[in-house]
């Protein structure tokens, strides 16, 4: 599979957790010269205020000023590590604390301040990019993760196929391809098989790819 | 009160492997600066001219001298590495650079003011015309630098999204004229076209060599495997010569062919300026609308400030030789009016196609390419060595 780098922002929309003194301007002016609008979100009480069910990854850009420490508390995947959106991080005192609470909030690329208005463009397409990168990329491992965990019921799968006298290439060459053949993974394929087999006549407890498909197939 | 007086840099390598078109740059510029003087406006404008030679450290240690003796405004650069290579400086000292040439886009510096044309104004609309009217399969050819990259990058994400193909691309260094393998290339493909991101002298040997390897085969080049440029103009098809002079296609906002009152005005002022060539050019004329808006700019802001100058030049509007031009507030780009060519024996172009009016310039191509880059497929190596 292909990564698609994202190139064009048109229709963005970045949201600015930072106080406006002046410096956010040639971010503003720079943002709206690549398709990107701004929306500065209000801070009430050392908390800013976004709404973390509305945001759209394919949209919403968050620039954070890590100068304001603790201001945002976005829901961070505890798995992925991934924020709900790409996360920029605006860096004014270069520390190393700061810098960490960046990260943590998921931060794929940073901007120094005062903004150089040269640096933007670079700062938002490795953000993006970088982002839909580790998206895929966990994406990919929860299928690895999957499919590995199915492994045994390829090994139960095969054992079975030998019972009726195939040998272990052979039976191993029939799941695969009858697995093809219904489009499904080998690993979903011989759960159905197990599935079927086990499962009395006419029982209506039915293993669904559905529910495989959908991630939430644990361990036996 | 005396009239204001204010010294304007002008930095084009009028010696070097660019030079033909930098001269024809300079003239442009020198044109308007004296056709401001003779106009009588409330300043006098004193072109102070630099020669970097193409030479990349000369055009830092040029600029940082310009600006370092109080100069503000410098109309200068031809290629892009030039360019990149002094904004530094005109950001340090607050300076403004007016760049008078076409370009691949993505930038959009606060201190320099682009009067030439944008990649959606030159290379998209040169895109259109050969996959709609040439052919699909295109061989690229370029100067090895930023120019050349992006400017086929762009050609060829815009090609393969309309169905072409780009079947090879080939770089070679600045000046180098060297292209037997790279003609040899071409002709073992046969693609529909060759499109050209070669500069100067690279260009022209190129452009006489292709024709005589041709000619050689028995293929009629300018029909069987045209060339298309967005660099192409009337001065480099001096340089070429009669023997491959025709038939090549290019995409600009202006050709001295162009027939208006305006164009008339200017080529015949051009040329009885400068008898001595270089002729006039698209890079010329950007040259002369950028020293026009400039004194425009200056007028309207009563001070030689950058920023000033920046925030008057906004909106400012010109009835310039390709018709009318005008800076975009928000990029500082120029809104200019694409047209696609075919040169002739006679060393001129001819107009095949033009846009209706003057297009908005797209830096970043926000408008006019997909949200996602074209995906490439894996390149098919082969072993050339062991």
């Amino acid at each position: 599979m292909t990564f698609r780098v994202l190139q064009n922002f048109k229709g963005g929309r970045a949201i600015i957790v930072a106080r406006r003194n002046g410096w956010e301007v040639t971010l503003e002016t720079t943002l709206i010269k690549l398709g990107v609008v701004s929306e500065y979100p209000e801070i009430v009480g050392g908390r800013v205020q976004i709404d973390a069910g509305a945001l759209q990854p394919e949209r919403d850009i968050l620039f954070i000023d890590g100068d304001l420490e603790g201001v945002v508390a976005i829901g961070v995947d505890t798995a992925s590590r991934l924020p709900p959106v790409p996360v920029i991080g605006l860096v004014g005192v270069e520390a190393p604390s700061r810098l960490k609470a960046l990260v943590n909030l998921g931060a794929t690329s940073f901007l120094r301040k005062p903004v150089h208005g040269g640096a933007v463009y670079t700062s938002l397409f490795m953000g993006v990019n970088q982002f839909l990168l580790r998206s895929e990329m966990y994406s990919r491992l929860q299928n690895l993760e999957e499919r590995r965990r199915g492994r045994r019921d390829v090994v139960r799968a095969i054992i079975l196929l030998m019972q009726s006298g195939l040998d272990e290439d052979a039976a191993y060459s029939q799941l695969r391809r009858e697995s093809m053949r219904a489009r499904q993974s080998l690993e979903l394929y011989c759960e159905e098989l197990l599935s079927r087999r086990a499962r009395p006549p006419h029982s209506s407890c039915r293993t669904t790819s559905e529910r495989l498909q959908g991630g939430s197939k644990r361990a036996m | 009160m005396g009239r204001q007086h204010h010294r304007i840099g002008v930095m084009f390598s009028t010696t070097g492997p660019y030079s033909v078109v930098a001269r024809s740059m300079l003239n442009g510029a020198l044109l308007a600066f004296r056709e401001i003087a003779e106009t009588g406006s409330a300043f006098s404008l004193e072109p102070v001219v630099v020669n970097p030679s193409g030479d990349l450290s000369r055009y830092r240690a040029l600029s940082l001298a310009l600006l370092g003796a109080g100069i503000r405004h410098v109309v200068g650069c031809y290629t892009s590495s030039s360019r990149k290579e002094v904004i530094p400086c005109f950001e340090k000292f607050d300076g403004l650079l007016w760049y008078p040439s076409h370009y691949e886009g993505f930038e959009s510096s606060d201190n320099v003011i682009y009067t030439g044309a944008s990649p959606n104004q030159h290379v998209l609309p040169l895109v259109d015309y050969l996959a709609s009217r040439v052919g699909s399969r295109a061989f690229c050819v370029g100067s090895n630098y930023i120019w050349a990259w992006e400017n086929n990058r762009i050609f060829r994400e815009a090609l393969t999204a309309r169905g072409g193909v780009v079947v090879a691309e080939r770089y070679l260094s600045v000046g180098d004229t060297e292209f037997d393998q790279v003609i040899a290339a071409i002709l073992d493909q046969h693609p529909d076209f060759v499109f050209n991101n070669l500069i100067g002298t690279s260009a022209y040997a190129f452009f006489r060599a292709f024709r005589a390897a041709c000619r050689v085969r028995g293929i009629d080049q300018a029909t069987a495997i045209p060339v298309a440029s967005c660099t192409l103009s009337e001065p480099e098809l001096a340089e070429i010569g009669p023997e491959a002079v025709d038939g090549h296609l290019s995409s600009s906002v202006y050709f001295s062919s162009l027939k208006s009152p305006a164009n008339d005005a200017f080529s015949g002022a051009y040329a009885k300026a400068f008898p001595d060539g270089p002729v006039s050019s698209a890079d010329a004329e950007a040259s002369h609308i950028a020293v026009k808006l400039l004194a425009a700019a200056l007028e309207q802001a009563g001070t030689d400030d950058a920023r000033a100058v920046r925030a008057a030049v906004a909106n400012q509007r010109l009835f310039a030789p390709q018709g009318e031009v005008r800076i975009d507030p928000q990029t500082y780009h120029a809104w200019l009016t694409p047209r696609i060519a075919r040169s002739g024996h006679d060393g001129q172009f001819e107009v095949l196609l033009e846009a209706r009016s003057p297009v908005a310039p797209d830096p970043y191509l926000v408008q006019s390419s997909p949200r996602f880059a074209v995906a490439m497929r894996c390149p098919a190596l082969r072993v050339v060595q062991s």
